[in-house]
């Protein structure tokens, strides 16, 4: 399976947390009815495993051997007796079925919940904890950790309930047969318990010896054959071999140490039942001449004492299986109790049918880290309809205007209004639907534009024609083969940088927004896209509150006002020819731009 | 006109190779440990045949009890014995385990190290044909699929046929007409668990496929979780995952129904086997034909058939699975590079190498519209600029001169000597390469920098650094030059990463220097300062840059304008200024803004 290469070195969860298993057990009662559905079936099931060797003991001791019946009752009693078999042969055949498909099915609708309740829970928290976890482990919440407990699911249910009720239920037979017999195979219990629990933890340590091999071989393959030119360029090709075949053995060094693991330890329950047999036969061979068993009985201990060690085996396999998965699902569990630091409002602000887009910063203090500041008591009020656009270089705090604007993260001093009602106090859905953003990385869907364009708006195509006809766009949906049909995306059409932008400035005007923020990518882009995009913008500034973090000195043109930023404060505002004419820090920015990329 | 083509077939199915030329890839494999095979299938042999005793003993004891003629001392030493078997059995498997599935994985590693120095060879076609998806499934689940079916399936397949040949022998022995009816479900059984096994395979790789659809979706999910909240996306996206969680719960139905299929259908055959045995076995011993300890052994032996009943059925999937690995293996073993097979002959390097291009034309694949067309060039000492609008060709003239792809013969020179007469590497090893897109190595930055160059000296690689302007931020990185960087280690930025790889490059001190658009992520003043740099550690050298940027051209001795594979002008900044209507064009795109900056500014 594909792993992606995530893998945590987990430690073993404990068996014995009362609280996860609570919880796993709440998760489960929405399922009572199969639940108690399987159980039953379950004890029907081993029942009729259990009754299949009386049955043929009955028929042995009954009809076989006794000498006493005349032959023609002896046969007639064979012959119900082996229907009476046959029937439960059928019955136990369908009810192991039956029961495998509603426990699988139980565990699966489970597993789906609990992934779909820890998304929608991750998908709400706040940023600074997508900063604060890495990507990878995030992922492995939601798919590795959840098929883990998958796999609980189906063995614990499935094979260990079941196990565990039909070892159970051979003790039993066995100590109604012959008690001191019985009394000697129940030392075999903690013996393979002893076993298995060695054995789990000497393989678990394998395992992941293997895997983390596997990792690292894997990383350096993908890693090899997509540098595969530069490792060529660059003559690499011997010492690229000798790593690959270093990494190549060590996995090797590690299946081996496995395999010398299994050989110990996969024939010891095969050579524990051929113990038992011995016991049985010396003990109970005695026992019959000493005529305190029949000969059917030891026929039917024997076949019994197979059955035993099955279910042993059964459950040394799961014992580690059922580790891993309790210290997953204590991971699952714990990032679903972790809230977010951006909270809804207790009571939300209605949102009102018109917004004017008077948007205002006032006295603004903001830190990632708590240390270092990244915006000093900023204060900033766009009027009604005015286009402004934001200069500065790397780290000057533009991004983050952005970032609490959107309220990735809260301020931790100071507030911000949109037409005077504080943003906190606004449902953070009604607040992203107000402000429309156009952020430099795009997020594509596989499927068509128009799926990718309209998302959850709920535009019409026809609408969605009408903006982009407006706004100049159709000429880039028009370049495309296939139109707004064209499929974009993995696998599909694939867009350039500059269609990737237009592509999110005609999600962003779908959602007529009140407020328009544009974060303008940096990397250059193609000639006409950029020509489509700049008359785009243009048209949308019009009668629109917009904020630009701006790059292009032709956007910067259009703004109604400029604002320069440093060190996360404002140094200069105004129009292009004031500040040029005042020739302070913009025009200090201007200069360095023409110096460096335009000059002559 | 010679034309070039890379062949390119299409994604369809590698057709099927003769079996022996399948099997003389295992062959050195199996020659060479033949000594352990032999030793693990005896061992394998011994194991099944001590395991056909023991039934035997059971029957002795049970007959000798039936007949109330054995004793408690003779039943001692059966007891003794059977113990004394079953530890001969445990040893002898871990020997069989060991030598033959440890065989299976030497062949394994021995495969897989042959595909990689295989794969080291080829040439950029072939890694635009396969797709690293591909490439690493057969690394990993092809060669998992022949490791199968050379470890556990040889074991399979040779104690399921043993094994059954002589329990059946040793059932035929007891009662002919017996055995057979006894064994009436059993080529069912095999019949069924190769059939269901097919499909539980298909079906698992569908759950697999859908498994990693499931970890796409939530990794775009997390790293674009600012464009999810930005466009309160929040329920779509939940929605989104439902649908395919949903499909995911129902493949892993399919898979179950299989499974929960496989198992009983085991157990059916065996109890049904049973009952023939208890109904017409049970009537033989009531008219005396049978012993009580024939009927027990029959049972015992009947027990031992379902396990290797199961295996044929199962062993005939997993060879099935494992030959169609093998032949993707072939298909890709076989497969040429275009470039000339040309060994190193370890002439010494030329010291002001020059390529001659004559009338080259070239395109990726024949149906496609030539990528150069009719180019003539000469590319010796000096600077030269390249530009075009994307596609032009530009970076394919870069590729060409280093050899990724094939040429025709005669038409590009190396020092005077036609490249297909040269070893590839020997051409290689006189370019610095600097590509479009940085290629970074989970290691650390020196070695990253030092790639050419293992033996680099520390010096030598922060010299290479401080030219191409990273030094500082290497510096600045948490563990500086030991700093990891690639998947795993710190995230560089896209002009970090080309200014690495032009350090990598610089560090080679190759005499041609190839900058393929390297240094478009870096901005216009540091780009400029490095440039500065290079033209006097490469003076008398030859420079090549591919760029779009008026800025940096106008520094270089020559530029090329490229237009659909041809050369549409060449000659100085100046010059083309004049001539070229789209070098004009560019210019005045790039000039424009600032242009009315002037007019706005006063």
């Amino acid at each position: 399976m594909k792993d992606f290469g995530y893998d945590e070195d987990g430690r073993a969860g404990s068996l014995s947390d009362i609280r996860i298993w609570g919880r796993i057990l709440r998760y489960s009662t929405r399922h009572w009815p199969a639940l108690t559905g399987a159980v039953l079936l379950s004890f029907f099931v081993t029942g009729g495993t259990l009754a299949l060797p009386a049955l043929l003991q009955r028929g042995i001791d009954g009809y076989i051997t006794a000498t006493d019946l005349d032959g023609a009752a002896r046969l007639a009693g064979l012959g119900t007796t082996s229907l009476w078999y046959g029937l439960l042969v059928i019955l136990v055949f369908a009810t192991t079925f039956v029961q495998t498909i509603v426990l699988e099915w139980i565990g699966q609708s489970i597993m789906h919940r609990i992934r779909q309740d820890l998304f929608a829970h991750v998908l709400r928290l706040d940023l600074q904890f997508f900063n604060d976890h890495p990507t990878g482990r995030l992922v492995t919440r939601l798919t590795n950790d959840i098929q883990n407990m998958y796999e609980m699911f189906t063995s614990v249910m499935v094979t260990l309930f079941n196990e565990m009720v039909r070892l159970l239920g051979i003790l039993v037979l066995l100590f109604l047969m012959n008690v001191e017999l019985a009394l000697l195979m129940t030392i075999f219990v903690p013996l393979s318990a002893l076993i298995t629990i060695l054995f789990a933890r000497l393989a678990r340590a394998c395992f992941r010896a293997i895997r983390h091999q596997l990792v690292r071989l894997n990383s350096f393959l993908q890693e090899a054959i997509s540098g595969m030119s530069i490792l060529q360029l660059f003559g690499r090709e011997g010492k690229s071999r000798r790593e690959f075949e270093d990494l190549s053995h060590g996995y090797l060094q590690r299946t081996l140490s496995l395999i010398r693991l299994f050989g110990t330890f996969m024939p010891m329950t095969e050579f524990m039942s051929s113990l038992a047999t011995a016991l049985i036969l010396w003990y109970g061979g005695g026992e019959i001449i000493r005529s305190r068993l029949t000969l059917g009985e030891l026929v039917a201990f024997i076949s019994y004492m197979r059955l035993f060690f099955q279910p042993l085996r059964e459950l040394s396999q799961k014992y580690s299986i059922v580790q891993s998965a309790m210290a997953s699902a204590e991971r699952i569990f714990q990032l679903l109790d972790t809230g977010s630091r951006i909270a809804e409002p207790d009571q939300p602000i209605a949102r009102p049918a018109a917004i004017r887009g008077e948007l205002r910063f006032d006295k603004v203090r903001f830190s990632y880290d708590q240390h270092q500041p990244v915006l000093h008591d900023l204060s900033l009020t766009l009027r009604p309809g005015q286009a402004v656009a934001l200069v500065g270089t790397t780290g000057s705090g533009k991004t983050t205007l952005v970032n609490l604007l959107l309220r990735f993260y809260e301020p931790q001093a100071g507030a911000i209004t949109i037409d005077g009602m504080n943003i906190a106090r606004l449902a953070l859905a009604d607040l992203r639907t107000i402000v429309g953003v156009v952020l430099q990385d795009v997020l594509i869907l596989q499927d068509s534009l128009l799926a990718n364009i309209v998302m959850n708006s709920g535009r019409s195509r026809q609408e969605v024609e009408e903006i982009l006809a407006r706004t100049g766009m159709a000429r880039f949906v028009g370049r495309l083969p296939r139109g707004l049909d064209t499929l974009i995306g993995e696998g599909g059409h694939e867009l350039s940088s500059g269609e990737k932008q237009l592509l999110a400035f005609a999600r962003v005007l779908c959602r007529a927004p009140a407020i328009l923020v544009l974060d303008e990518a940096t990397a250059a882009i193609d000639t006409e896209s950029e020509n489509i995009l700049e008359e785009a913008i243009a048209d949308s500034f019009r009668g629109r509150t917009s904020l630009v973090i701006a790059h292009r000195l032709s956007t910067i043109r259009r703004a109604d006002h400029i604002i320069a930023m440093r060190h996360g404060r404002i140094v200069e505002q105004g129009s292009h020819d004031e500040l040029m004419a005042a020739g302070g820090y913009y025009a200090d920015l201007v200069a360095m731009d023409r110096h460096n990329g335009n000059g002559e | 006109m010679e034309t070039t083509s890379l062949d390119r077939p299409g994604p369809a199915r590698p057709t099927r190779a003769g079996l022996s030329q399948l099997l003389n890839l295992l062959r050195p494999s199996f020659t060479r440990h033949r000594l352990r095979l032999a030793v693990g299938l005896t061992a394998l042999l011994v194991v099944d045949f001590l395991q056909l005793i023991i039934p035997r003993i059971i029957k002795h004891g049970v007959d000798g009890l039936a007949a109330l003629t054995i004793s408690r001392d003779d039943l001692l030493r059966l007891a003794v014995l059977v113990i004394a078997i079953a530890l001969a059995v445990a040893g002898l498997r871990f020997v069989w385990r060991y030598l033959i599935i440890g065989f299976s994985r030497l062949l394994e590693e021995s495969l897989r190290n042959r595909i990689f120095s295989h794969l080291l060879k080829m040439d950029a076609p072939f890694f635009e044909r396969h797709t690293p998806g591909d490439l690493m499934a057969h690394s990993s689940n092809d060669l998992a699929a022949v490791q199968m079916a050379c470890g556990m399936g040889v074991v399979a397949a040779a104690d399921a046929l043993v094994m059954s040949v002589a329990t059946i022998i040793f059932m035929l022995h007891i009662h002919v007409e017996l055995t057979l009816l006894a064994l009436l479900p059993m080529p069912f059984l095999a019949w069924f668990t190769r059939i269901l096994a097919g499909r539980l395979h298909h079906r698992f790789t569908t759950v697999q496929e859908q498994f990693s659809l499931l970890t796409e979706f939530s990794r775009s999910a997390v790293i674009s979780i600012r464009l999810i909240k930005a466009y309160t996306m929040e329920r779509f996206q939940t929605a989104q995952l439902d649908r395919l969680g949903r499909q995911y719960v129902k493949s892993n139905i399919a898979v179950a129904v299989i499974q929960g299929l496989i198992s009983p259908i085991a157990t059916l055959a065996g109890n049904l086997g049973m009952l023939i045995i208890l109904f017409v076995g049970g009537r033989l011993v009531i008219t005396g034909v049978l012993t009580m300890g024939d009927f027990v052994a029959f049972i015992s032996y009947l027990a031992m058939l379902v396990w290797p009943m199961m295996a044929i059925g199962w062993v005939a999937n997993i060879v099935q699975r494992g030959l169609t690995s093998l032949n993707r293996i072939h298909h890709l073993l076989i497969s040429q590079s275009a470039l000339p097979d040309i060994a190193d002959s370890g002439e010494p390097p030329l010291v002001r190498p020059s390529f001659s291009l004559r009338n080259l034309t070239f395109r990726y694949a024949p149906d496609l519209p030539p990528a150069l067309d009719a180019i003539d060039l000469e590319i010796g000492p000096g600077i030269h600029g390249i530009t075009g609008r994307t596609g032009s060709g530009k970076s394919t003239l870069c590729r060409l001169l280093a050899r990724l792809y094939p040429v025709p013969d005669g038409r590009v020179l190396f020092g005077d000597r036609d490249v297909n007469t040269l070893a590839p590497a020997f051409v290689r090893s006189h370019i610095a390469y600097v590509g479009q897109e940085p290629i970074l190595f989970s290691d650390t930055v020196a070695a990253n920098i030092a790639l050419g160059r293992p033996e680099a000296t520390e010096e030598e690689i922060v010299e290479a650094a401080r030219s191409a302007a990273i030094d500082d931020e290497i510096r600045d990185l948490p563990d500086g030059y030991a700093t990891l960087v690639g998947e795993r280690g710190v995230k560089l930025s896209g002009g970090q990463r080309q200014r690495l790889a032009l350090a990598r490059a610089l560090l080679c001190n190759r005499p041609v220097l190839v900058i393929d658009d390297g240094l478009s992520a870096v901005d216009v003043a540091t780009e400029h300062e490095v440039f500065a740099g290079l033209r006097q550690r490469f003076a008398g050298r030859t420079v090549l840059i591919v760029s779009n940027r008026i800025k940096m051209l106008s520094l270089t001795d020559r530029i090329v304008v490229l237009d659909e594979g041809r050369i549409v002008c060449a000659g100085g900044h100046d010059e083309l200024l004049a001539a070229s209507t789209l070098y004009r064009s560019m210019y005045d795109k790039q000039m424009r803004p600032q242009a009315d900056e002037k007019g706005a500014a006063g």
